[in-house]
């Protein structure tokens, strides 16, 4: 008997866990730690978006494979933006595989599929960039970014239950601009309502695999990161609070899992991203079009303004693509003039200096380093990583290149957890979707 | 009974009980043929004479047959004409080139419209929309209660059988309330068609295309038809397959997958 427990964490960084874990704000989680588990810093998708890190996580592929880049991508050949979901999504989940309800293909896939005996059953709750939801050899309820709760379940029975204990699909951040205090209390509510939905499958639903996200942590890091080691913070203790919470259900979670399963079990804890604090936010497009690179007219919608001469253009948080005459109806850039342009984009970009002449970008990748597989096509021609502190932006509306939110915190890449069974290790940092394999590697034992 | 005589003693029912409940109540007028069709039926509730004031939300941005149209009824119909207009915002520039549509539309139509209900002490107002037009509004009622953030619990409304309406809740801002969600656009154009009722020309075909659906200039497309009149309009939805609002900019799904993203600090 094969049975999974893995619970995903949006946006905790591993530093940040470590920290907490050394300091006895999360005990039991060290006591698990200390029965046969390690922790793990890990790298995030690129780029460091839930959508896209959870989607690699859940399919154990990269972007080139299952053809998620971000929240919002451009419709093929057009400027038209629309919100990649679920149907989107090229490649199999691990669910699907372990479930034996998938029909598309993937590495992970060829892989493992003759060595799964028999469907596995998994309950997949709340986890990013599953919405909406669709058919599985189980119970599927989708997480951020889910609108309406009747689309977010499968199978019915589920939002029937769902919906007669008001459960809440996410907090509303658009309230923290508002009122911070009733935010935060919000989240504690959100996460009360959370975990009595998760104990209720976890407990009452027979399950082979259970994997459970919560996602309040990444908007309490987004809103109030800075609280988390500042205890003159009027939201520091708050902010140890939640991690207190977390701690406890995570062991009460794992207590259950081991009782009923013993130590056979397998067992994982990940992040989908880190967190740093943000000092500024940065404007790629308006650094472009400062740069003489983008043009964007008055008229049409988001990048239906993009004009003629415009070389390249940004996308959340820096996705650069190429305005090229074979992807764009207005494109101008030739085929054989890209390979100059993005060394020249690459020179200027290095050229973006903060404040104090510190830099804002520390890493660049063309498309070919770091995607492949069948759906590259749409993929950025450049994505740039930033250093800590430096938050990139894609907004086409900005009159500056460098600015200020309300936002307390930002993604980071380098800096994802996970914890896993000790007898795994790694010979170099893994990244988020080479995980996944360890989960089909178990049931296929 | 005919089928529209039917949907029109409807509304008519509804119209005369929302202003036997509520004194200060009014009507949304945003000049297209739904809320025209609603006007209508306000005036024949009252025999010619709607006893409350008709909100017309401005932004400024309406095709100017609409403006026409709007002050040519109220002048013919003898309406107590109220216009709303966000003009602080107006002033700063905001428009659909200036910012995004969810702004543009959040500003000039919800905020506008917002201070009306504030300025008129107004408790309830009655509106033209209609249950076919789109998935969400499947799940409206007649009478239907918002707070003053606007917000709508629809997951707990009364269940409106055998015309029982309730009209009052603990904590309600306003209600909406909605005489024709029973009209189908089909319906809509077919009462249009038998009442001879006047309707703005954008609806019409010009060079091989007419408005479907109409609100301000730079959020709509026209459609691709040769329907010169009502009866053709008729004929051409009974046999249309595509959406009514397929020609608008923005679907209501993607409205708040946009309001969820910017939240957290994307787009």
């Amino acid at each position: 008997m094969k049975k999974a427990l893995i619970i995903g964490i949006d946006g905790v960084p591993y530093s940040l866990l470590s920290t907490y874990i050394k300091n006895d704000v999360m005990p039991n989680l060290k006591k698990i730690l200390s029965q046969g588990f390690t922790l793990h810093q890990t790298n995030a998708s690129i780029p460091d978006i839930s959508s896209v890190s959870w989607t690699s996580f859940n399919t154990g592929v990269n972007p080139g494979e299952h053809g998620i880049y971000g929240f919002t991508d451009l419709k093929p050949d057009s400027y038209s933006l629309y919100f990649p979901n679920s149907k989107d999504i090229k490649a199999p989940t691990f669910w699907e595989i372990l479930g034996k309800t998938n029909q598309k293909p993937s590495t992970l896939f060829q892989k493992y599929h003759k060595k799964i005996s028999h469907p596995y059953r998994s309950v997949i709750f709340n986890v990013p960039h599953t919405y909406p939801a669709w058919p599985m050899n189980g119970i599927l309820v989708s997480g951020f970014v889910a609108i309406d709760l009747k689309k977010a379940t499968f199978p019915d029975s589920t939002y029937t239950y769902l919906h007669s204990m008001n459960y809440l699909i996410d907090v509303e951040a658009e309230k923290a601009k508002e009122d911070k205090m009733e935010f935060m209390k919000s989240l504690f509510e959100c996460f009360e309502i959370r975990k009595k939905a998760i104990s209720h499958f976890f407990v009452g639903e027979p399950w082979d695999l259970f994997f459970a996200c919560i996602t309040e942590t990444d908007r309490l890091h987004h809103f109030f990161f800075d609280a988390s080691n500042d205890k003159e913070n009027p939201y520091y203790e708050s902010f140890l609070r939640f991690y207190v919470e977390l701690d406890k259900f995570i062991k009460y979670l794992y207590e259950q899992f081991v009782e009923r399963y013993s130590e056979k079990g397998f067992f994982m804890i990940l992040s989908d991203h880190g967190f740093a604090p943000v000092k500024k936010e940065v404007y790629i497009n308006k650094f472009l079009e400062e740069k003489g690179l983008l043009a964007l007219k008055n008229e049409g919608n988001f990048y239906e303004r993009v004009e003629n001469k415009t070389k390249a253009f940004n996308l959340d948080p820096c996705r650069i693509y190429i305005h090229g005459t074979d992807a764009y109806p207005r494109g101008t850039v030739r085929e054989e003039e890209k390979t100059d342009l993005l060394e020249e984009i690459k020179k200027i970009l290095r050229t973006l200096k903060g404040e104090n002449g510190d830099e804002v970008i520390d890493k660049i990748f063309e498309k070919e380093e770091i995607y492949h597989g069948p759906h590259t096509r749409m993929a950025p021609d450049l994505v740039c990583l930033p250093k800590d502190g430096y938050d990139l932006k894609g907004s086409l509306e900005k009159k500056e290149i460098f600015g200020y939110n309300i936002f307390k915190g930002m993604h980071t890449w380098h800096d994802a957890f996970c914890i896993l069974p000790s007898n795994i290790s790694f010979s170099k940092k893994p990244s988020v979707e080479e995980l996944t394999d360890y989960i089909i590697q178990y049931y296929s034992q | 009974m005919d089928h529209l005589t039917r949907l029109e003693n409807k509304s008519i029912y509804i119209i005369r009980e929302a202003y036997y409940q509520f004194k200060d109540i009014a009507m949304l007028w945003s000049v297209g043929k739904d809320s025209t069709t609603l006007l209508w039926l306000c005036r024949k509730a009252f025999f010619g004479h709607i006893p409350f004031p008709i909100i017309h939300i401005d932004t400024s941005y309406k095709f100017p047959e609409m403006y026409q149209f709007r002050d040519a009824r109220a002048k013919e119909w003898n309406l107590n004409l109220l216009i709303g207009r966000n003009e602080e915002k107006l002033k700063e520039g905001m428009g659909p080139g200036q910012g995004s549509k969810l702004d543009c539309c959040n500003e000039l139509k919800t905020n506008a419209l917002k201070s009306v209900i504030k300025k008129y002490h107004l408790k309830a107002i009655l509106l033209g929309i209609r249950r076919d037009e789109h998935g969400i509004r499947a799940k409206e009622r007649y009478f239907s209660p918002r707070d003053s953030q606007f917000k709508w619990d629809y997951e707990n409304q009364p269940a409106e059988l055998w015309d029982q309406y309730q009209s009052t809740v603990e904590g309600e801002e306003h209600f909406r309330i909605h005489p024709i969600l029973h009209f189908t656009e089909f319906d809509v154009w077919s009462y249009v068609q038998r009442e001879g009722l006047p309707i703005v020309s954008l609806y019409f075909s010009k060079n091989g295309k007419r408005f479907r659906s109409i609100g301000c200039v730079p959020c709509c497309s026209p459609i691709d038809s040769n329907a010169q009149t009502i009866d053709e309009i008729v004929e051409e939805i009974r046999i249309s397959k595509t959406s009514e609002r397929s020609g608008r900019a923005q679907d209501k799904e993607n409205i708040y997958t946009m309001q969820k993203l910017r939240a957290l600090g994307y787009m």
